[in-house]
């Protein structure tokens, strides 16, 4: 099944009198259970591709079809509901709320789509258990190790089952083994039939995916396709 | 978001920082409670003077030389005071309705008594016509027609001055400017509760007859200071006032001079109260906007603090709506927990000033309810810029902010 399909996608910034353009037109098919790479030098576009395929933003033209539904013209509250409970997002920098508890960190995507309270709780001690950071809940995220925060990140991304996860770089700040830990949940998620959007820069890691997209000026350069072992 | 959510989060937020809660509230809080000082203190002003002057002579008149002024600075004039003499006096008994006529003279004194010297005011008077003090002697008598060396002081004058009590029989020096009489107390007045609305308190003064009066001020032209009038029938006695202003012309055509009711009287103190309390509401208001401003200024703090929080809200799935909403309530609850500080706080002040400094103050549930209404207010307002800064905050920004 078809979950992402975007067709001349192009995004032009305006800078004062300036039009720079960023992404010139992206063609891309995403199928359910993908687990792909999108690769580039900084600039070459990838970043703002991921904001638009992550509903973070919109494009200047183009159309974007996500799980059977035209998102190019969706509005904002929209796609905030989308955001909410079909992607989930891993970022680098593991954007994890330092004022509150790993726990509430987790329960955050499901308090804003109003699930009660026991349920949500019940569901995010199931998720810290199935990312093994379940001693760590009452924890501030600010007072546990790297590793750690992005396996909270991911079973935050989890809270609402999503269809899509998009990793924003999500071992760039991992030392080795942690990067293997995470590899290893993402694609486990993977082969739970999970679709992810992963961006990197490190060429090890690609070895996770079923295909590798390489960008360059706004373009996509080339597509492979990896056979999963 | 569910709202129980949402207090969860921001009560989160208050406990991590505060310090910088209770120093954004405390605008807030000074402007509660002065709104319910000021109406507390303005309702027990209002309710003690109303108390005062149900015991208040309906029938009296005062008529003064000058222009009357209550409370502010006396009322210039371009004339001469009027001179007020028993031709007056003739005049004022023969209007219609008049009853009595008390001419009075009042002269701030020393007195000396056993080589100690104290200050009052001593009053002349024409005994006869003083029905209403004749009445409140508690020791000895009153003075009559043909006294001259003798004098009756009020309760506060015979106990408190001096070290030793006054009593009838006593003698006691009195001095004006370089002149001075001695005088056999005859009489002491019985303590009055202090009404503060009349001509002078009653406990402080002493009187002595005309006659002596004039001696002591050693004038060779006596004038009355003032006329209290009774009349008849209390009911006629805004015609009564309008009679001797007009009639007193005769005698007085250059000259000023004012005739005055308890109830002139009262409605002068009434625009008194009414502009301590705008001025207390005054005060009140430019604190909330202070308070406002103050608060203000802490969310825009907050809301750049939290930008990366925002950002990461809104990539969660919140909407611009879920944002806005926090942030509200945040200003909102900081403004219902200060405004019940403010409201204790002013209960406790207005207690304070109630014991301290006499000022009589009355709570009631209305004024807490101002108080709160106005603070929670105040702050919602305030918090409506951070709050859509907040909610209209582009995520990719946000979330790429240190």
């Amino acid at each position: 099944m078809r979950v992402i399909s975007l067709s001349d996608i192009r995004k032009t910034y305006i800078i004062g009198d300036a039009e720079l353009p960023v992404l010139k037109g992206i063609d891309l098919s995403i199928e359910s259970g993908d687990f792909l790479a999108l690769m580039g030098p900084s600039g070459s576009g990838k970043s703002t591709l991921m904001n638009i395929i992550g509903c973070l933003d919109r494009p200047t033209a183009g159309t974007y079809t996500l799980l059977d539904r035209d998102v190019s013209t969706a509005s904002e509250e929209e796609l905030a509901m989308i955001r909410r409970d079909r992607i989930g997002f891993i970022f680098q920098a593991f954007n994890l709320i330092g004022r509150i508890s790993v726990l509430k960190n987790v329960e955050l995507p499901m308090m804003l789509k109003g699930v009660p309270r026991d349920e949500r709780r019940a569901r995010a001690i199931e998720l810290l258990e199935s990312v093994g950071v379940a001693h760590r809940a009452d924890f501030s995220p600010l007072n546990i190790s790297g590793g750690e925060r992005q396996r909270v990140a991911i079973a935050r991304a989890l809270a609402n089952n999503p269809e899509i996860i998009i990793a924003d770089e999500p071992t760039g700040n991992l030392d080795l083994k942690s990067t293997e830990e995470v590899m290893d949940i993402l694609s486990g998620l993977n082969r739970e039939g999970r679709t992810i959007i992963m961006v990197t820069h490190n060429p090890e890691i690609t070895k996770y995916c079923n295909r590798v997209i390489r960008m360059r000026d706004g373009r996509i350069l080339d597509q492979s396709s990896v056979e999963q072992s | 978001m569910k709202l129980y959510d949402i207090l969860d989060l921001i009560s989160i937020g208050f406990k991590a920082d505060r310090f910088k809660t209770l120093m954004s509230s405390l605008g807030i809080i000074i402007g509660v409670m002065a709104i319910v000082v000021m109406l507390s203190v303005g309702e027990g002003l209002y309710s003690g003077v109303s108390s005062q002057f149900s015991t208040l002579d309906l029938d009296v008149i005062h008529v003064i030389p000058g222009r009357f002024s209550f409370g502010g600075p006396p009322a210039r004039s371009p004339e001469e005071p009027a001179k007020f003499t028993d031709k007056d006096t003739k005049l004022l008994e023969n209007i219609p309705g008049v009853r009595n006529v008390a001419p009075q003279t009042s002269a701030g004194v020393i007195i000396g008594f056993r080589n100690t010297n104290a200050s009052a005011t001593l009053v002349g008077i024409d005994p006869e016509n003083e029905h209403d003090l004749k009445t409140k002697i508690s020791q000895g008598r009153f003075l009559t027609e043909s006294d001259y060396t003798s004098i009756v002081i009020g309760s506060g004058v015979a106990d408190g001055l001096f070290r030793m009590r006054i009593s009838p029989g006593n003698r006691i020096r009195i001095y004006y400017e370089d002149n001075y009489m001695d005088f056999r107390v005859v009489g002491v007045l019985r303590e009055e509760e202090s009404s503060g609305i009349r001509a002078g308190n009653i406990n402080t003064q002493m009187y002595v007859t005309h006659r002596a009066m004039k001696e002591l001020l050693g004038r060779e032209n006596y004038y009355y200071g003032t006329f209290q009038v009774t009349v008849d029938d209390p009911a006629s006695v805004d015609e009564v006032v309008d009679r001797i202003k007009l009639d007193l012309k005769r005698y007085h055509r250059d000259e000023a001079y004012d005739a005055t009711t308890a109830r002139d009287m009262l409605s002068s103190l009434m625009s008194i109260l009414s502009m301590i309390k705008y001025a207390l509401a005054g005060i009140g208001a430019i604190s909330l906007v202070v308070g406002g401003i103050g608060i203000a200024n802490v969310m825009m703090l907050t809301v750049k603090e939290r930008i990366r929080e925002i950002g990461v809200m809104k990539a969660l799935g919140a909407t611009t709506r879920d944002i806005r909403i926090q942030y509200l309530l945040e200003a909102g609850l900081l403004g219902v927990v200060s405004s019940i500080i403010g409201i204790v706080l002013g209960i406790a002040v207005s207690f304070a000033m109630g014991s301290l400094a006499g000022l009589p103050s009355t709570i009631r549930i209305q004024s807490m309810l101002t108080g709160l209404l106005f603070g929670a207010l105040s702050t919602v307002i305030a918090g409506v810029y951070p709050a859509n800064r907040a909610a209209m905050l582009d995520p990719i920004e946000a979330l790429r902010s240190e």
